[in-house]
């Protein structure tokens, strides 16, 4: 029962690392019907910004996480800034975007690897290391912190969307982008705000798993893990990207646990394809329709 | 001369993939980032023919393919049927790469070798099997390109839903473009397994798939000559620039970012690379015989 509750606790962990990454992923593809691949290095600045700060200017745990998202939030805007909103603009195949977004991923981390160094490194705090006993199972302060900033990251971000006028326009956009803009929503706008809004969960997602495991220039790749989790949750939902990101965490760390680790890697993409069969459009994916 | 040799055996290996791959992302549309899983199952499959079966290498290599091109059904099945978003074909096909790669390296089987792979496979692939096969593979795509069945896979990139609603079955076409990138893969993996002579699943990682593409983005999506000259550049160049080796994988990706944000259509873009060489012969003979013509009247 102990090994249940402490593989339990990793789990939620780890899956509200993947949750949010999945968020950051739907609310790109909610408005701009795109799936951001450039996503992984931006956790990685994140993360790495944190990584800097902590020793170089004395900050503490929280403003450094804070720090991790702004940094985050603007290298991912950079980005739109950048790469995506001239393409927008031009009106280029989604197929080209995606392949911009690829570029991003295999530029960003390769030129960390030689402006970073391509070492592994521990995440500086101690205080996150501190484990605390609860009835037999040993909670690392990092998961406890995990999953409460997750749930409150998650929570602002609901309050945001369905309680402001800003978050009306952002779902208005995430409806029909072209009718949105004859309305009078400033699409550009709306594009800087989800861009910062899916940085930032970035960067908190970064500071977690350098937390949990270590802070070097590669970590991006575990974004792909939370692009599958916004696949299953249904592309472009919210919800089901939370769900099925906190499902995915749990199932990894359960088999890992009591089956095997070796392949530990494989659930995500099988539950991917098992999902696909069954439910094309994700657990609770928007039916795909026409539009002409 | 041996140097000079390998490196164009691999420009020749890499333009056979790309072959392939050029009709799934530059003519569909679909946009892969696992190709090299199916380099890795058919390297697997034609190695183990020759090595333990002693099948003739033309033969083990079209079985490569056929593997590869079977197995990329189990990718295609489930994600491109009905009117499903390419965002999951894509995650899918990255999903696949890493469970094939996962696979190989675990599989206890003596014929496979596990994580440390096959050794002592045959060196058949010499320099003329090498570009007799790149040149066949650019022929055999150039013709599949211009035929009907290249031309549905344009009206699909640029509108899936209207050429739905002139009568094409958007599932078979996408599948046949997906089995066919598969196979020319499949052969390419056969043949890279038959000139390094080992091979670890490691080798197959997600680096050549990126590699893969950039070639296809740079040469020009709707053509099949300028992706084999965009393959020739990328790996000639990194020989060139040895200084920058490091630097090599970011270059890439930096290149993938600006050719989608300049000219997203690649560097050949809609057009071959004999295309404007045959116009000139089609102007030159007709010069000839309009003067020819002028000449008669006059005479």
């Amino acid at each position: 029962m102990n090994m249940f509750l402490q593989q339990l606790v990793t789990g939620i962990s780890i899956g509200s690392v993947y949750a949010l990454l999945a968020v950051g992923y739907a609310l790109v593809f909610s408005v701009f019907n795109f799936s951001n691949f450039g996503f992984g290095p931006v956790m990685m600045l994140g993360a790495f910004a944190a990584f800097y700060a902590i020793p170089a200017l004395n900050l503490p745990l929280f403003p450094s996480i804070l720090l991790a998202m702004v940094v985050a939030g603007i290298a991912s805007f950079i980005m739109e800034l950048t790469v995506y909103r001239p393409m927008r603009q031009k009106k280029t195949l989604k197929l080209y975007l995606m392949i911009a977004g690829l570029g991003i991923n295999t530029f960003v981390p390769n030129a960390a690897i030689q402006i970073f160094g391509g070492g592994v490194h521990a995440f500086p705090s101690d205080w996150a290391r501190v484990t605390i006993q609860m009835g037999g199972v040993a909670v690392p302060r990092s998961d406890i912190l995990a999953a409460v900033l997750s749930i409150l990251m998650l929570a602002g971000l609901w309050m945001f969307l369905y309680n402001t006028r800003m978050g009306l326009g952002i779902r208005a956009s995430s409806f029909d982008t072209n009718t949105a803009s004859l309305m009078g929503i400033n699409v550009n706008f709306v594009a800087m705000i989800v861009f910062l809004l899916s940085g930032a969960a970035a960067g908190l997602a970064g500071c977690f798993y350098g937390m949990k495991y270590s802070v070097f220039p590669s970590m991006g790749a575990i974004a792909n893990k939370g692009f599958v989790a916004a696949t299953i949750g249904g592309l472009g939902s919210l919800t089901g990207a939370v769900i099925s990101g906190l499902l995915l965490g749990f199932l990894e760390t359960m088999i890992a646990g009591y089956v095997s680790s070796t392949y530990r890697d494989l659930i995500a993409y099988a539950m991917l394809v098992i999902v696909l069969i069954f439910m094309p459009n994700g657990i609770l994916g928007k039916g795909m329709h026409d539009k002409i | 001369m041996g140097y000079i040799e390998g490196i164009t055996i691999s420009t020749c290996i890499n333009i056979v993939c790309v072959c392939g791959l050029v009709i799934l992302t530059g003519y569909t549309g679909l946009f892969s980032m696992g190709h090299a899983c199916f380099m890795c199952l058919g390297a697997y499959a034609s190695a183990i023919l020759t090595k333990y079966y002693s099948v003739p290498f033309l033969i083990a290599l079209l079985a490569g393919g056929g593997v590869a091109a079977l197995l990329s059904l189990v990718i295609g099945i489930p994600t491109l049927r009905g009117k499903m978003s390419a965002d999951c074909f894509a995650i899918a096909t990255l999903g696949f790469g890493e469970a094939v790669r996962i696979i190989m390296s675990n599989i206890s089987h003596p014929y496979f070798g596990g994580a440390r792979g096959m050794s002592g496979i045959m060196p058949y692939t010499t320099l003329p099997w090498a570009v007799g096969l790149a040149l066949v593979s650019i022929v055999l795509t150039i013709n599949y390109a211009r035929s009907q069945h290249g031309r549905i896979a344009l009206a699909i990139r640029d509108h899936q839903d209207a050429s739905e609603l002139i009568g094409v079955n958007i599932f078979h076409e996408k599948i046949k473009s997906l089995m066919y990138s598969a196979f020319f893969c499949g052969v390419g993996g056969g043949m890279m397994a038959h000139y390094y002579t080992y091979m670890v699943p490691n080798v197959f990682n997600a680096t050549v798939s990126n590699n893969l593409l950039t070639s296809v983005v740079l040469g020009g999506v709707s053509s099949v000559t300028g992706p084999s000259l965009g393959t020739a550049i990328l790996t000639f160049t990194p020989e060139v620039l040895r200084f920058l080796s490091n630097w090599r994988l970011a270059i890439y990706g930096l290149v993938l970012v600006i050719i989608m944000r300049v000219r997203p259509e690649g560097l050949l873009g809609y057009k071959e690379i004999y295309q404007p060489l045959v116009r000139l012969i089609k102007k030159a003979v007709g010069k000839m015989k309009g003067s020819r013509a002028s000449g008669s009247k006059e005479g």
